[in-house]
């Protein structure tokens, strides 16, 4: 079977930096997956490729059998590949559910759905239902979370990118959106790759990891073998001193987790 | 709620209708009638700027490709004054691809300076092509739409109350939700399936097409044209009317563009001291009522909700 995404040879460079560094690796259709790796190994750098917000350097990117060079943003959205943001980004002045709807206009989906009534749905599912007409200006940040997922699943995606979904939570939010996470795999037969720093929150979530540092993707398996891989402890533990953008030093997570 | 906006909408609407028959002075009901040129031209600019955030400071570009059209197939060429509204609606709009194609793929203030310069430019060009376009002096000599001042009223009344429930609808849409989510995040109306760019120029296309038929009224309302409405001022001023009327609402800068537009005749009794006190009422108005006054206002008189339209 040929994988819903491709990955190959994927190369950026910024100024003297390279932040994504011949990187390849598919995902077949249903997996659930995770890219691992410390603050600035390139993980965001690689869904702004994927979705077309940056042009790569060289390297090609298939999806469903299509190559994405050159394609917007829009128009890959509209092939059935969505994604979140590492910060929220609500649209400003406008309701949780007009938020949503949104995603609901996108060309892929408005014809076979009433944008309205679809919106109300995914709010449903993911557990905002109760906000549909707040403005998002009040919503807390566990809700914007998930205010996140849902503007990305409107747009019906075959293959959802989430970066960092738990980024800012505390340990009790993250549970339930984890449990979102897991249910939309399961229930909706989602393809999920999702980015995350913390090897902890990947061990109950994903079927395989991808490691990454400096670009590179420096190991590949699941959580238990990515939780021994050699390159992976030392690019934690190598940089103890580094600090998340959550102010939790990631340093030691492995360990921890294993 | 609704019946209460519905209600506050007819009776405004029913006392301007009826106005003529009070007024007699036919002073009065011209600057009436420029009130609601200008209430077309606020209502216009905030669509495409008050909507999707990108501002423009050249909506005078539009205005003055309308006026001048209309202005050269009557005055020049001959041509009876209403082929004026379909060819400077379609001048405006024109106009406004040749400007928004280029610039609004762009992030940064290239549209909003695209714009300025556009418009400054064209009233240079005003006197460069002065065979064309009468220079200085424009194009006097205009034939009138219509005869009676209080045809013209109703004629400007009628376009202006049409544009604005028009616009009022299609931000209301599914489209406006879509123009208000690129002022929200562009890169996040990205990340749902909007294309920004297309939205961003079809929006300009719709704020020039109406900016354009009100350039057509007010040439033929002054029977004349100059390069003035081709100003900096005029773009400026119409901003300032948005943002006190409260921007991205469309109906608090029509009504706040007919009121600041009345106000200079309404000082007049102040003589030398008029333009001091408008001043300051601006500066006062955007000193402490940065969300603006109309649209604030109507929202607590008919208790509704922030934002959106009516
Ligand atoms: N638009 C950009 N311009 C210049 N450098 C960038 C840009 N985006 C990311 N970088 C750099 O690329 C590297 C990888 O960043 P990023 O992909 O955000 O890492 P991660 O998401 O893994 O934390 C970092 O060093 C970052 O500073
Ligand atoms: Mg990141």
């Amino acid at each position: 079977m040929t994988p819903l995404l491709e990955i190959q040879g994927l190369n950026k460079r910024f100024a003297g930096l390279v932040a994504v560094n011949d990187v390849s690796f598919s995902l077949a259709a249903g997996e659930i997956a995770g890219i691992l790796g410390p603050n600035g190994a390139g993980k965001t750098t690689l869904f702004n490729l994927l979705t077309g917000f940056l042009a790569s350097d060289s390297g090609s990117v298939r999806f469903d059998g299509r190559d994405l060079a050159g394609e917007p943003p829009h128009q890959i959205v509209n092939r059935g590949l969505a994604r979140t943001f590492q910060l929220c980004r609500p649209f400003a002045g406008m309701s949780v559910l007009e938020n949503v709807m949104v995603g609901c206009l996108a060309p892929r989906v408005r014809h076979r759905h009433a944008p309205r009534a679809r919106a109300r749905a995914i709010l449903e599912a993911v557990g905002l239902a109760h906000r549909a007409d707040a403005p998002v200006e009040v919503l807390p940040y566990g809700d914007l979370r998930r205010l996140e997922i849902a503007r990305a699943l409107a747009t019906g995606p075959r293959l959802l990118l989430l970066d960092e979904p738990f980024a800012g939570l505390g340990a009790t939010e993250i549970e339930p959106i984890s449990a979102l996470i897991r249910r939309l795999h399961a229930s909706e037969g989602l393809t999920i790759l999702l980015i995350e720093h913390r090897l902890r929150e990947f061990m109950q979530l994903v079927s395989r990891v991808i490691a990454m540092d400096f670009g590179r993707v420096i190991a590949s398996g699941t959580p238990a073998d990515i939780v021994r891989h050699p390159r992976v402890i030392e690019a934690y533990i190598g940089r103890d001193d580094e600090v998340s953008e959550t102010g939790e030093p990631p340093a030691g997570e492995p360990r921890g987790a294993a | 709620m609704k019946g209460r906006r519905a209600t506050g909408v007819i009776v405004v609407l029913a006392a301007l209708a009826a106005l003529p028959l009070f007024i007699r002075s036919e002073y009065l009901l011209g600057i009436l009638s420029v009130c609601f040129i200008y209430g077309i031209w606020a209502t216009s600019w905030d669509f495409m700027s008050g909507l999707t955030g990108r501002e423009n400071f050249g909506h005078a570009l539009f205005i003055g490709a309308g006026a001048y059209t209309a202005a050269f197939l009557n005055g020049k060429v001959g041509f009876a004054p209403w082929w004026g509204l379909p060819a400077g609606a379609a001048m405006a709009g024109g106009l406004s691809l040749v400007i928004g194609i280029p610039t609004l793929r762009l992030r940064g203030p290239y549209f909003a300076l695209a714009m300025l310069a556009a418009a400054t430019i064209m009233q240079r060009l005003t006197l460069i092509f002065w065979q064309y376009s009468g220079g200085e002096e424009g194009i006097p000599g205009l034939d009138p739409l219509l005869e009676s001042k209080a045809a013209v009223y109703y004629l400007c009344l009628g376009v202006f109350v049409v544009i604005t429930l028009a616009l009022l609808l299609l931000a209301g849409s599914h489209w406006g939700l879509i123009l208000r989510s690129i002022r929200g995040d562009e890169a996040a109306a990205q990340a749902a399936g909007v294309n920004v760019t297309f939205h961003k120029i079809a929006a300009l296309v719709v704020s020039a097409f109406c900016a354009g038929i009100g350039g057509v009224l007010y040439a033929h309302y002054q029977e004349a044209v100059t390069p003035d409405v081709f100003s900096v001022a005029l773009s400026i001023s119409i901003i300032i009317m948005v943002y006190v009327g409260g921007i991205g609402s469309l109906y608090g800068p029509a009504a706040g563009a007919v009121l600041l537009a009345l106000l200079p005749e309404l000082l007049r009794g102040l003589g030398q001291y008029r333009l001091w006190v408008y001043s300051l009422v601006l500066i006062f108005i955007l000193f402490f009522a940065p969300e603006g006054v109309i649209a604030p206002l109507w929202r607590r008189v008919t208790g509704g909700a922030t934002g959106g339209a009516p």
